[in-house]
């Protein structure tokens, strides 16, 4: 398997956020990840990507144990994520804020940056090419020498994916990517998906967008006060009974 | 001589002494946009790396009499693995409340002067000018070399600063890590390590303050109490976590010293300089570059 979570557990004081959640993400598919608020998505991101140490449980990814590790390690293993709220560096360009995503990739140290060697220059070109073509890749490089805040929303929002991107992950971990994205965005962001996923990268989603998770996601796993209520194809799931509770409440209530 | 002159030499003064401000300021800057820690041992730092180079400039270590440029290197140096350390040491510290945060560097600050009083002794000492006393005359206005040679110096080490941070790939990862820690380590920044030569580099531009300083001060453990204290009011003054902010602040402050010392009384040069810095914060309580505000989420 390729990410496997396993009896994983998160409490904060008295609140239980997970509860013994177990699911697993085969490699290469698009796996939605659904449930009202509050119900403990964005929390499992944040033990997965390594921002909160699990109660108990665990992850791993490609049979290698992924708890425990700090953060930047966890980036190290293949993992990338996005925000729920925007958080690019403010102070940098586009272009910088992919850049600087690639530095764990870097080879030359601090002597061969201060010398400027002619290795560090090579490098240099490889990581801005590399950046500008991701840029490409999201509809976003005539903004690469903009600085990221005065770009509109929507466009702020690719950055975030480029740059996530930017690490070389095996797994990205998108939260509510659509969040805030007009009708003619949320389409694009389809297409990027897509584009993300044949290349060979393995998409974790959180997202609120119906029909973009029905449209993209081949499995999804459905949340509910912490607790997984339900996993499977989209189709299936589009119609589990209990989901359907979950998000309108019973039938007879309605 | 006349009152333009006089004004003149009052304000390169300023400059020189607003310039060692600045590169103190630098370093609280550095440390609490990086780690949202105030650094009241960052004094005591720049005392220690005063004695770091003057140590070999005056033989004190097995008799070797070292030249005053390579003295200045080796302070840099010595004091940038003595940030390293301090660094391990302060990292706690930077998830407790101001209070402990407080406690906890002051107190270090102590220790380090009470080891600077056991190794080097209480007494202090004054150190002869390399460039010697006699002040030379430009268009009227007499300046101490010295005091030329520090403005360059100090103005060449702002400059590699602020093109490191904005052009080096590990400059600009310090700024990420700076800006928003969770971000960064989610980009595979080892927030730690640059925390770490974040503190090394302020330690490094303490230690080049106080080789500028060490000719026309008196070197004694003591000194690291009045120039921290100066370069904090520099770093609040100038915009508390800016990077131009602290030169700001750094250059006005000395200016404002040099002024009142030399048209009023220098029996009220810190009342003086001390009362404008209030007054400043009172209309712009953000310093006079607040860009940044630390997000700790």
């Amino acid at each position: 398997m390729f990410l496997e979570i396993e009896h994983l557990t998160m409490r904060f004081g008295g609140v239980v956020a997970v509860n013994d959640v177990s699911m697993s993400i085969q490699r290469g598919e698009i796996h939605g990840l659904i449930g009202p608020n509050g119900s403990g998505k964005t929390t499992i991101f944040n033990v997965v990507s390594g921002y909160y140490k699990a109660t108990g449980g665990k992850v791993s990814l490609e049979g290698k144990p992924v708890t425990g590790l700090a953060a930047h390690q966890i980036t190290a293993l293949g993992f990338a994520r996005t925000f729920q709220n925007l958080r690019l560096f403010t102070s940098m360009t586009v272009l910088d804020n992919v850049r600087v995503a690639m530095g764990q990739h870097a080879r030359a140290g601090v002597w061969g940056e201060i010398l400027n060697t002619r290795a560090v220059q090579r490098e240099e070109k490889h990581f801005t090419d590399r950046a500008l073509e991701l840029l490409r890749l999201l509809n976003i490089a005539e903004y690469a020498h903009e600085r990221a805040t005065n770009l509109p929303y929507g466009h702020q929002r690719r950055v975030e994916i480029a740059r996530a991107l930017a690490t070389d992950p095996k797994i990205v971990l998108l939260d509510e990517p659509a969040a805030g994205l007009n009708e003619v965005e949320t389409t694009q962001l389809r297409e990027t998906l897509l584009k993300i996923r044949d290349s060979g990268i393995t998409i974790f989603l959180v997202e609120h967008d119906m029909k973009l998770v029905m449209g993209v996601c081949e499995q999804i796993t459905v949340l509910d006060y912490g607790k997984k209520i339900a996993e499977g194809p989209s189709a299936q799931v589009s119609r589990d009974p209990v989901v359907i509770e979950a998000y309108l409440g019973k039938e007879e209530d309605l | 001589m006349n009152i333009v002159s006089i004004f003149i030499q009052t304000l390169i003064g300023g400059i020189g002494i607003g310039s060692l401000y600045a590169l103190v300021a630098l370093g609280y800057s550095m440390i609490y946009r990086s780690m949202g820690l105030v650094n009241f041992a960052h004094g005591q730092i720049f005392m220690i790396g005063t004695y770091f180079g003057i140590i070999w400039y005056r033989g004190m270590v097995l008799g070797l009499q070292l030249p005053y440029a390579v003295a200045f290197i080796l302070a840099i140096l010595l004091n940038m693995v003595l940030g390293l350390i301090l660094e391990r040491i302060f990292r706690p510290l930077a998830n407790y409340d101001l209070m402990l945060m407080l406690l906890g560097t002051i107190g270090l600050g102590y220790v380090l002067e009470n080891m600077a009083v056991i190794i080097w002794g209480a007494e202090g000492f004054a150190v002869n000018n390399p460039l010697g006393n006699t002040p030379i005359m430009i268009s009227g206005v007499a300046v101490l070399p010295w005091t030329l040679l520090l403005i360059g110096v100090s103005a060449l080490l702002m400059l590699g600063l602020n093109v490191f941070l904005a052009k080096a790939k590990i400059g600009k990862a310090m700024r990420a890590a700076a800006a928003d820690r969770e971000t960064a380590s989610a980009m595979g920044i080892p927030v730690n390590g640059t925390n770490a030569l974040t503190f090394a580099i302020g330690a490094g531009l303490a230690a080049a303050a106080g080789m500028l300083a060490a000719p026309i001060v008196y070197v004694n453990p003591a000194m690291g109490a009045a120039v921290g204290l100066k370069g904090f009011a520099a770093f609040i003054l100038g915009g508390a976590g800016s990077i131009p902010g602290a030169i700001v602040g750094g250059l006005v402050f000395g200016v404002l010293e040099a002024v009142s010392a030399g048209f009023i009384s220098s029996a009220y040069t810190k009342g003086i300089a001390f009362v404008i810095m209030i007054v400043v914060l009172m209309i712009r309580p953000g310093g006079i570059i607040g860009e940044v505000t630390v997000d700790k989420v």
